[in-house]
């Protein structure tokens, strides 16, 4: 990743810094994985703030699936979010299955709808108060050689 | 030799079996003594089958063949080898320090070991030796006791059950087969002295922790949870009214996943009503109520019309078809995870078994679609022997299951829930082991017995469908212990430990394609009101009561159509809405 910063020989109004543009910005992350995308928002506050953005995180978990984007975004969103998705179900679901297949598009969208399952279990139990733990089994190391 | 049998059962050492009787083991004890050798007759298979290891640990070592034993002349510490038994066993662990074996083969049928071995040995290897052989002497030992149980020998099975006692405070009752056989033990001296016959144990309310807890440490009612869930999806596809009946609500957990699925599927989701079975609160609280209002915050939250219905019953047998009021034109699921084995009855006794009349009048609700989630598991025998062993081996598996999960689990409370899981799976053994007649309740059958009821019933069997046991086999990944396995049995899912299948699921349709209108039949109308102790159903099912009671089929249609209209209105109290 470049500096963000105007090299100072380059004329303001010639040049072009990628922080000019925030949507621009989230336009070249949504196109990350899940751990460069967590690298990116360490980078400064603005890059942190687009990270934040659920489009992002959105475009990640949706890549190799396909129809209904608006509908599910509604769901995911009441649910909690993709962003919170990706950290609490789909990161860790991703992460099990053997590197080669974490692109492949049956799996990612398998995954996207057991995660779906899972977060949906997860809203569910906040909405009850009580302690959440129907995800603590997804914190847990597993050998995936 | 005392009171106990002499063994007899030699895997392997064929010349001596056909000698070695009970009369004749003390001439034979005779002549090996004058030959110089210290080992009795009854031990001579154990050790032939050490031998057998020792020889192949010898000729096959791992690395292809070139094994340094000159040091077992020179360096290996030997005991007496007069002692035949303790000195093969000192070569074998010099040569294979970490042979756990296989401590849950079945045992020998009749052969069990009274000697206790040499103890003197420090290496490692020779511990985990010793506690094998601990382990397969528990095995033994409770076999032995259960045997004297059903033969109605409370003498020995008593003085067995004391030296198991003895016997597991040298073991390690941690893990393996150490703590199933505690457990084991627990149960049978509670069956032996317990005064009044124990029924089931605990309120509903602690039933529910420890069943929350199992859920949490381990796969298998997730597994169930969404293969049913798929299994609907699949069914309801096209239907815009439907209603799903769940035989034990418990905290609702496998509804969300469904509402959320619901929620996302192509064309919309349809409305939903769910209907919840569980026991009614002692406390006056609501709870079926309570889980019905947070499932219908989450439908509200993501767009699914939404209504829930709460019937109170302690047991399966006394809910009645009206009480469900199923509206003609809606896609009717009936969801059942770990239920239906409760309503059988012993095999062999005479009469009709609760379970013909529920599955009767499930059939005649012409579900689209009937989940039914068992343990895969033959506990339901008459004899009291062989259901014990059964269950020694099913829960020992299990208990491995649960046992590689905490293993690799990190978070305290992960280990918390491995814990009181295992409390929930004691409940289970204690009523296989203790109860009896009607007072036990787990009376798990396997999947075969179950497809015959079914199909007896007149249900037609549903394939699962790959996206099921893919689905299936994703959650598995995310499940520490590599030792979990699922497999199709004829369009059934089976979730395993090890190549043991431990929990079934399938799915049956009861449909006809043609009449979907048909009114529930009125040949199971109740003769009271039993058992709902909910004062809003009552309220209710009084008014339907009077209304029916003279009446025929025609009049309850009529009485269901009102209520479901009458529905749809926010006032009714025991139907809570989402919008």
């Amino acid at each position: 990743m470049e500096v963000c910063g105007v090299p100072p020989e380059q004329d303001k109004t010639k040049g072009f810094s990628i922080n000019d543009n925030a949507d621009l910005l989230a336009e070249i992350l949504s196109r990350l994985d899940g751990r460069s995308l967590g690298v990116a928002a360490c980078v400064c506050r603005l890059w942190s703030g687009v990270c934040r953005r659920d489009t992002v995180w959105e475009a990640l978990c949706t890549r190799h699936v396909s129809g209904g984007a608006a509908t599910a975004r509604a769901v995911v969103a009441a649910l909690g979010g993709y962003r919170r998705l990706y950290r609490l179900c789909m990161g860790p679901v991703l992460e099990r299955l053997p590197p080669a297949r974490r692109d492949e598009a049956g799996h990612v969208s398998l995954s996207l709808s057991l995660s779906l399952s899972l977060f949906s279990i997860d809203c569910y139990e906040r909405l009850g108060g009580r302690q959440r733990s129907s995800l603590l089994f997804l914190r847990n190391t597993v050998d995936v050689s | 030799m005392g009171p106990y049998p002499c063994g007899s059962a030699a895997v392997g050492w064929e010349g001596v079996r056909s000698e070695v009787q009970c009369t004749a083991a003390p001439d034979i004890d005779g002549l090996l003594a004058g030959a110089g050798y210290r080992v009795r007759s009854s031990d001579l298979c154990q050790v032939a089958q050490r031998l057998e290891r020792l020889e192949s640990a010898m000729v096959y070592s791992s690395g292809g063949g070139h094994v340094d034993y000159d040091h077992l002349a020179s360096d290996a510490v030997h005991y007496n080898p007069s002692d035949l038994a303790s000195w093969v066993d000192s070569m074998l662990s010099e040569l294979t320090p970490a042979d756990p074996g296989p401590v849950r083969q079945a045992p020998a049928p009749d052969g069990w070991v009274d000697q206790i071995y040499p103890q003197p040995q420090r290496a490692v290897a020779a511990r985990m030796e010793e506690e094998e052989d601990s382990g397969i002497r528990l095995v033994h030992l409770l076999m032995s006791s259960a045997e004297a149980i059903q033969r109605g020998d409370a003498a020995l099975s008593g003085s067995l059950i004391d030296e198991m006692r003895l016997l597991l405070t040298r073991v390690n009752t941690g893990f393996g087969i150490g703590k199933v056989a505690g457990y084991f033990v627990d149960a049978l001296t509670r069956r032996l002295y317990s005064v009044s016959s124990p029924a089931a144990s605990g309120s509903p309310a602690e039933y529910e922790i420890l069943y929350h807890h199992f859920y949490e440490a381990s796969p298998y009612l997730k597994f169930a949870h969404f293969t049913a869930n798929q299994a609907i999806l699949e069914a309801f596809d096209g239907h815009d009214r439907v209603h799903v009946i769940d035989f034990s609500l418990m905290h609702g957990l496998q509804w969300p996943a469904l509402i959320q699925a619901l929620a996302l599927r192509p064309g919309g989701p349809p409305s939903l009503r769910l209907t919840g079975i569980g026991p009614p609160s002692p406390d006056g609280r609501d709870s079926l109520r309570e889980i019905g209002l947070r499932l219908a915050e989450l439908a509200r939250s993501v767009r699914v019309r939404f209504a829930f219905r709460g019937v109170a019953a302690n047991r399966l047998d006394d809910v009645r078809p009206w009480m469900l009021q199923v509206a003609p034109g809606e896609a009717v699921a009936v969801n059942s995870v770990m239920q239906l084995h409760r309503l059988l009855t012993d095999p062999d006794s005479p009469g009709p078994a609760p379970i013909d009349s529920v599955l009767s009048w499930i059939h005649g609700l012409r579900p689209k679609i009937v989940t039914v989630v068992e343990q895969e598991a033959d506990h339901n025998k008459p004899g009291f022997l062989d259901r014990f062993t059964e269950a020694l081996f099913y829960y020992s598996t299990m208990f491995d299951s649960l046992e590689a999960g905490r293993a690799n689990g990190s978070a305290a409370q992960q280990q918390q829930a491995t814990a009181v899981a295992e409390v929930y799976l004691q409940r289970e053994i204690r009523d296989i082991v203790c109860c009896e007649g009607p007072n036990r309740a787990e009376r798990h059958e396997l999947l075969v017995r179950w497809r015959a009821r079914m199909g007896q019933t007149g249900f037609k069997p549903v394939h699962l469908g790959s996206n099921a046991f893919k689905q299936a086999s994703m959650l598995l990944t995310l499940f520490s212990g590599e030792g979990y396995c699922v497999e199709e049995v004829d369009g059934c899912l089976t979730l395993g430990w090890h190549s043991r299948p431990l929990i079934a699921a399938s799915a049956w349709r009861a449909d006809d394609l043609e009449d979907n209108a048909r009114p529930v039949p009125d040949n199971f109308i109740f003769s009271s009101i039993s058992s709902t102790s909910n004062t809003n159903d009552s309220n209710n099912n009084n008014h339907n009561n009077n209304d029916i009671i003279n009446s025929n089929g025609s009049m309850l249609r009529r009485n269901s159509n009102n209520n479901s209209r009458s529905s749809d209105s926010s006032s009714q109290q025991e139907s809570i809405h989402g919008m």
